[in-house]
């Protein structure tokens, strides 16, 4: 006996009336697994039918100027491949080379890891500081929201019924960092990470923490102090203290609250000390 | 349906599936039903790289890889035989640098490695592919040998 129902719709409206078809019983949309299954086998989640995206249109990468739409379905590992996410988004490069390896990031995806809001997710601090955008398709219309407005909780989003990812939109590109602390360097899930990110032309910092429940947040007063350029050492050390004092931090079977607030103003220190500010400037 | 007949196309061979359940993952498929016990079963929580398999020449968690999800591709795991140019190149590296100690961990290696290979050839430096076999786990921690193996696999790319 399968524990679930595989269906693999040839379209996006297929897809969705899929996902509808089996409300009441539970559904699932599966795009590389990696997380999902993982559930699945822990008896976190159980639906009764799992919809496989792999069919449809979505494994794609658009530049724009600067701007770049992701696709919800594009393996991680083509993310990470794409010579222009290294230069124009170096903070995103990072987030994405830290999830899994490379054998989990050829079938992870955007989609997937956005969708499943785990609270340690790499990604999604890093989304935060970029100021990207999912457009969702659902059943009745398409929307945009904020990642901010996106992801509501651990494991929660603002995903109606029969509603799926079909693409990330980042804003422009803008000189970015992202930085973690973990028990192991290879294939673990951070502790907690920072994610910065400099926009040329609001000329202001973005700065998320992520690594801890309940949700990745985005931290606009320390990121206000770093002021309107590279901030100077008093600067930075006082945003690091506000950062410390500021983020609601949790303690979970990973770290204790009080390690994780010793770090976060490392952290901030050393991501926004890696960003090149004046990369951004003549863009 | 949740188990329909399926197709697979493993190791250059095709294999027919008359009663396939959905929920069944990559690992399994080639483990128990068609007796390729290569490819090892560690952690099945994608932490461990054992079950490593490549999927249309792209290294792959097979515990995490629902069966179905590939019925299209081309799988290729550490019992292929001799003839594919990556896999021989990685085998023959590991051989001349001793690179096992219980083995248990090697077919996970050599085709992460292959796959690692085929995707990038001689682009990557030493540094690069240490970096991108860090989700495979050597549980006797022979690493010292293994990278030796890289480096040797490295060099010998045309």
């Amino acid at each position: 006996m399968s524990a679930f129902e595989l269906v693999t719709p040839r379209s996006v409206e297929e897809a969705i009336a899929s996902l509808r078809a089996s409300d009441g019983t539970g559904s699932a949309p599966l795009a590389g697994g990696t997380d999902l299954l993982l559930d699945i086998d822990d008896g976190r989640a159980a639906p009764a039918r799992v919809v496989s995206l792999r069919r449809l249109p979505w494994r794609t990468l658009d530049w724009v100027g600067g701007a770049l739409t992701i696709g919800s379905t594009l393996p991680l590992r083509s993310l990470e491949d794409d010579p222009g996410v290294r230069a124009q988004l170096p903070g995103l490069y990072q987030a994405v080379h830290a999830v899994g390896s490379v054998a989990l990031r050829h079938r992870a995806t955007i989609g997937g890891n956005l969708g499943r809001s785990a609270p340690a997710s790499d990604l999604i601090p890093m989304l935060l500081a970029l100021d990207a955008e999912v457009d969702l398709v659902g059943p009745s219309a398409e929307r945009r929201l904020s990642v901010n407005d996106f992801v509501r909780a651990s494991r929660r989003t603002a995903l109606a019924p029969g509603e799926l990812i079909r693409s990330v939109r980042v804003p422009e590109s803008r000189p970015s960092a992202y930085v973690w602390q973990r028990v192991r360097l290879a294939n673990d899930i951070s502790q907690i990470a920072v994610a910065v990110a400099y926009s040329p032309s609001g000329r202001r910092w973005s700065v998320a923490v992520g690594g801890m429940p309940p949700r990745p947040v985005l931290l606009p007063e320390v990121a206000r102090g770093l002021g309107n350029a590279r901030p100077t050492d008093p600067a930075l050390r006082a945003a690091g203290e506000r950062a410390t004092r500021e983020v609601t931090i949790a303690a979970d079977q990973r770290a204790s609250e009080e390690y994780r607030r010793r770090l976060v103003g490392t952290l901030l220190g050393r991501a926004v000390r890696s960003v090149d500010v004046a990369e951004g400037v003549h863009r | 349906m949740t188990a329909a007949s399926a197709d697979l196309t493993v190791n250059g061979r095709r294999a027919s599936f008359t009663a396939l359940p959905d929920d069944e993952r990559l690992l399994d498929t080639l483990r128990w039903r068609l007796g390729l016990k290569g490819t090892k079963e560690g952690c099945r929580t994608g932490d461990c790289g054992a079950c490593t398999v490549l999927v249309d020449g792209r290294s792959t968690l097979s515990c995490l890889t629902l069966t179905r999800e590939v019925e299209d591709a081309a799988i290729t795991t550490i019992d292929l035989g001799a003839g594919d140019r990556e896999v021989d190149r990685v085998r023959a590296a590991f051989a001349a640098a001793g690179a096992l100690q219980c083995g248990y961990c090697t077919p996970g290696f050599v085709i992460a490695l292959a796959g690692l290979l085929k995707e990038r050839g001689r682009s990557l430096s030493l540094d690069e592919i240490l970096d991108s076999l860090q989700g495979n786990l050597c549980r006797c921690t022979g690493y010292a040998a293994i990278a030796r193996a890289a480096a040797l696999a490295r060099e010998a790319a045309p």
